[in-house]
């Protein structure tokens, strides 16, 4: 049976249990209780043996009564249709799911559990995932997140797909066209022509595109991936898939700044609290922060911009990372130490540094930027 | 210029000719004002003799007045008050200034002999017919009735037709004005508003009264048969006298030395001040020396070395309260309340003026009302009615910088809450600052803006404790309608998944009911004690 059909049988299992239980409690006059990982920063861990945010044992209950009743309806309303999904391995987005309830909500018996905002709908697919300890994907509920733009002369990826069949992809063959895997790392197999050298997260695809066309990946084995900015599940997945079956270093490249090191790239490496149960198999522990570094401002006199305390969004990013330094466990593990050190440079000289500068050490070569990557990776300038 | 002639005139000829300045400016005001002077003298007679108050007032249209767009209203008050000597009469009735209370420093409703001189005169200016008295005393076998006019170049009262006849009464005071006016009987300027204001604020009041339009007389009775005794006054601080006052003040004490002066002169002078006022340049050698030797050159050093010197505050003994306990009761005499909160703050020193602030907040069941519209704002000074010029009050300075949203009310920005509430704000003072002489707006400095600040804070947290309780009642009413809304569809959801049989199903409902039935018992128990406790705070306060 493939991993695909055996996690299809679990996840039905797993709801199926849970209905039981409930049923069978109610059948006792007795109140059913629906127990979930409390998905939040003050329930996570950081181990760095680990390499990612694990939960605590905080739980959230859910006992029925007169509170809770209108949720627990709606979470067994939504779990049924994302069960009939399932078994008839029909896909969906949020969005699909919050219109088919609204289908079986306008006329139907159920017009009390109408949803009348997509959020409320979400919230409860999100709660039972929590509550079965699943990934959404795995319930065949996808969002538009893709895995990042991928490029490689060396990579084949090969893609299990639900009706049995195989697809195969070598990403040589799509010229300075990306392959963006989708959301369902465990139906992909990876296999590399000739020994890759190392894979390059880069935080914007443009600048990720830019290398490619100037033929990055042509000179060097390796894969180039661009980010996206913030790393959806796609990315995180695809990263951690890269990681695991190719044992190859990654490096991560981008902006310095404390959203990008706080946001971008500890998500990439120790997942989010907000996704507790899932960084187990959505994070890259091994992903290594090759810049830009405080010393590369210095080393390379790049042009750096000063944080704007009168622009809110500026602020509240300053403070976001006054505040991860006080209560973000991965900032304080020992391990990351040095990660540490570049945010407090950052809170104390209030500035920001973009990747793209490294266009301005000599604008007439194209290739600068590349060459310096390259450096910096042999050299071992790297966090 | 030089063949000009400088005339004098009397008070009564300023007051008849600028009579817009106390409260007289347009027909509307002038029946108010009238009823207000009439009602506040026979509410401070019964006070000043401990007699419960029981007042009857008339007002009548009788037909077109004499000027244009006014009708002839005539405005009839009696009081069951100690009743007024018939010499007494056209000097109270007729004479500006003649008062008993002025500059006393009591908290008294009248402060300056003014008000009812004054609408004698506009009386006799629109209708040529003074006021018409009836009075008497207990020492008095027959009542005395009379006219009054004022004498306007002489400042006095004039009696015409005075009789004497039986009166049904031991004593008190029957007046009786026909004026040009015209009657407004709703609104912030109203009289209904001024009468339950009237009322609010004197739970020992017993009111009848009758306005043209209305079908039958009404009657409020009495919630307290306390009568509110004014505190008397106090010695004059000395930070609140000017140079002159001082030297006025001081040449009245003649002989005595300005040790005794100072220490028997004053409030809030001790033996341990004085020698603080010798460390800030009073002389030593005048202390025991006579007033009169010291002379007005020393006496301004001397002000100023008082001035220099750090005193207690002036007492707070002088202020006079209505109280929780009966502002409560009172309150319950307006209308059916769904929920009110009242507060009475300690006594306080504002700008060296003892202060003390009451507020008193209602949600009123039959005044449904606008709920964008403001809140019905009642502003009393010395428990009189506020009636006009509300946007430069210290009062609605204070009630606007207060964020009511906090405490749940609706509120735009620096403005007055909305919602269907009546908001009364009463002061109290033995010297409150009016901005004119009609008495209609309080003075704002910023202490006494941030005392009744205060004191709506405090309310409004009183509040906030009734409209949770509220939303309270509301959220479990509506979770008991989740139940029988999501209950069964748990169940069928259930069931379908587990492609469960029927007899699952049934069995399930039937633990479902019994669960939710024990969630339902409980909400409304708890319901239910939400109710009593709304219950007991209006029945603590009836």
């Amino acid at each position: 049976m493939s991993s695909v059909l055996q996690s299809k049988k679990k996840v039905m299992q797993k709801a199926k249990a849970i209905c039981e239980a409930m049923l069978s409690d109610l059948e006792k006059a007795q109140r059913p209780v629906l127990t979930a990982v409390k998905c939040s920063l003050d329930n996570s861990i950081y181990n760095a043996k680990v390499g990612y945010f694990t939960p605590g044992d905080k739980m959230v209950r859910s006992e029925l009564n007169v509170s809770s009743v209108q949720k627990l309806s709606r979470t067994i309303f939504v779990l049924d249709i994302l069960l009939n999904n399932l078994e008839i391995d029909a896909v969906n987005t949020k969005r699909e799911i919050y219109y088919m309830t609204k289908g079986l909500t306008i006329n139907g018996e159920h017009k009390s559990l109408d949803f009348e905002e997509q959020s409320e709908c979400d919230s409860i697919i999100d709660y039972i995932m929590d509550l079965l300890e699943i990934y959404r994907e795995e319930f065949n509920c996808f969002a538009g997140d893709r895995g990042g733009q991928t490029y490689s002369q060396q990579l084949v990826v090969t893609e299990f797909l639900n009706d049995g069949e195989k697809a195969v992809v070598d990403l040589s063959t799509l010229g300075t066209m990306p392959y963006q895997p989708k959301n369902k790392p465990q139906a992909l197999k990876l296999k590399v022509k000739k020994k890759v050298d190392f894979c390059l997260v880069v935080e914007s695809e443009g600048t990720a595109n830019t290398l490619v066309t100037m033929g990055f990946t042509k000179r060097h084995n390796c894969i180039l991936m661009g980010a996206m900015g913030v790393p959806t599940n796609g990315v995180r997945g695809w990263c951690k898939l890269i990681q695991d079956q190719l044992k190859v270093p990654i490096y991560f490249y981008g902006d310095l700044d404390a959203y990008t090191l706080q946001n971008i790239y500890r998500t990439l490496k120790a997942g989010s609290a907000a996704s507790l149960i899932r960084n187990k198999d959505f994070s890259a522990p091994e992903v290594r922060f090759l810049g830009l570094l405080p010393e590369d401002i210095k080393k390379y006199n790049l042009p750096y911009r000063v944080v704007k305390e009168n622009n809110p969004k500026e602020a509240r990013a300053l403070k976001k990372a006054k505040d991860a330094l006080k209560n973000d466990p991965f900032f304080q593990d020992k391990k990351n130490k040095k990660l540490t050190q570049i945010l407090h440079f950052l809170i104390k000289n209030k500035i920001r540094c973009e990747q793209q500068a490294l266009m301005s050490v000599d604008p007439k070569d194209p290739l600068k930027p590349e060459k310096i990557i390259i450096e910096k990776i042999k050299s071992g300038s790297w966090v | 210029m030089a063949d000009q002639q400088i005339t004098s005139s009397s008070t009564a000829e300023y007051f008849a000719k600028n009579l817009q300045q106390v409260g007289f400016s347009s027909p509307t005001k002038a029946v108010l004002t009238t009823l207000k002077e009439s009602v506040d003298n026979a509410l401070d007679a019964c006070e000043d003799h401990q007699i419960l108050p029981e007042l009857h007032v008339e007002i009548l249209k009788l037909g077109p007045g004499g000027g244009r767009n006014t009708d002839l209203i005539s405005i009839r008050v009696s009081d069951n008050g100690p009743g007024l000597k018939p010499e007494d009469l056209p000097r109270v009735f007729g004479e500006y200034l003649a008062s008993s209370k002025f500059g006393r420093g009591r908290c008294s409703r009248g402060q300056q002999g003014i008000g009812i001189s004054a609408a004698t005169t506009w009386a006799q200016l629109t209708n040529a017919c003074g006021v018409k008295v009836k009075s008497k005393t207990s020492a008095m076998k027959k009542a005395v009735s009379m006219q009054i006019d004022v004498n306007i170049k002489k400042n006095q009262g004039i009696v015409k037709n005075k009789e004497t006849f039986d009166w049904d009464r031991k004593h008190g005071t029957e007046i009786e004005f026909q004026i040009d006016g015209r009657l407004q009987s709703k609104g912030d300027g109203g009289l209904f508003t001024y009468l339950e204001a009237t009322i609010l604020v004197n739970p020992h009041l017993t009111l009848h009264y009758f306005i043209h339009g209305m079908d039958d007389w009404k009657r409020t009775e009495r919630v307290t048969d306390v009568v509110p005794v004014v505190p008397p006054s106090s010695l004059p601080h000395p930070h609140t006298m000017k140079l002159g006052e001082f030297i006025t003040h001081a040449m009245a004490f003649g002989k005595t030395s300005l040790k005794n002066f100072l220490s028997k002169g004053f409030s809030r002078v001790t033996p341990g001040s004085i020698e603080l006022m010798m460390k800030n340049g009073l002389k030593k050698t005048y202390i025991n020396k006579s007033i009169i030797s010291i002379g007005e050159a020393e006496l301004k050093k001397v002000f100023a070395a008082i001035q220099n010197t750090e005193l207690p505050s002036p007492s707070t003994k002088t202020v006079l309260t209505v109280g929780e306990e009966a502002l409560s009761k009172s309150i319950l005499r307006l209308g059916e309340i769904d929920f009110f909160s009242v507060l009475t703050r300690k006594p306080k020193v504002c700008d060296f003026k003892p202060v003390v602030v009451e507020v008193a907040i209602a949600r009123f069941k039959d005044r449904p009302g606008d709920a964008d519209d403001s809140i019905q704002l009642l502003r009393f000074a010395n428990r009189v009615p506020l009636q006009f010029d509300k946007g430069g009050c210290a009062i609605t300075k204070a009630a606007e910088s207060v964020n009511w949203r906090s405490y749940g009310l609706n509120q735009s920005k620096k403005s007055l809450p909305t919602g269907p509430y009546v908001m009364a704000i009463s002061l109290t003072s033995p010297f409150i600052k009016f901005k004119n002489a009609s008495k209609e707006t309080v003075d704002s400095s910023d202490e006494l803006v941030e005392e009744i600040r205060r004191a709506l804070m405090q309310a409004g947290q009183k509040l906030a404790k009734h409209l949770k309780r509220e939303q309270k009642a509301g959220e479990l009413e509506r979770k008991l309608k989740y139940i029988e809304k999501y209950g069964p569809i748990l169940v069928t959801g259930l069931v379908k998944i587990l492609k469960a049989p029927e007899r699952r199903k049934d069995k399930a409902l039937k633990g479902l009911s019994q669960i939710l039935g024990r969630d339902t018992e409980l909400a409304v128990e708890e319901l239910e004690v939400a109710d009593q406790k709304l219950e007991a705070l209006e029945s603590e306060a009836s």
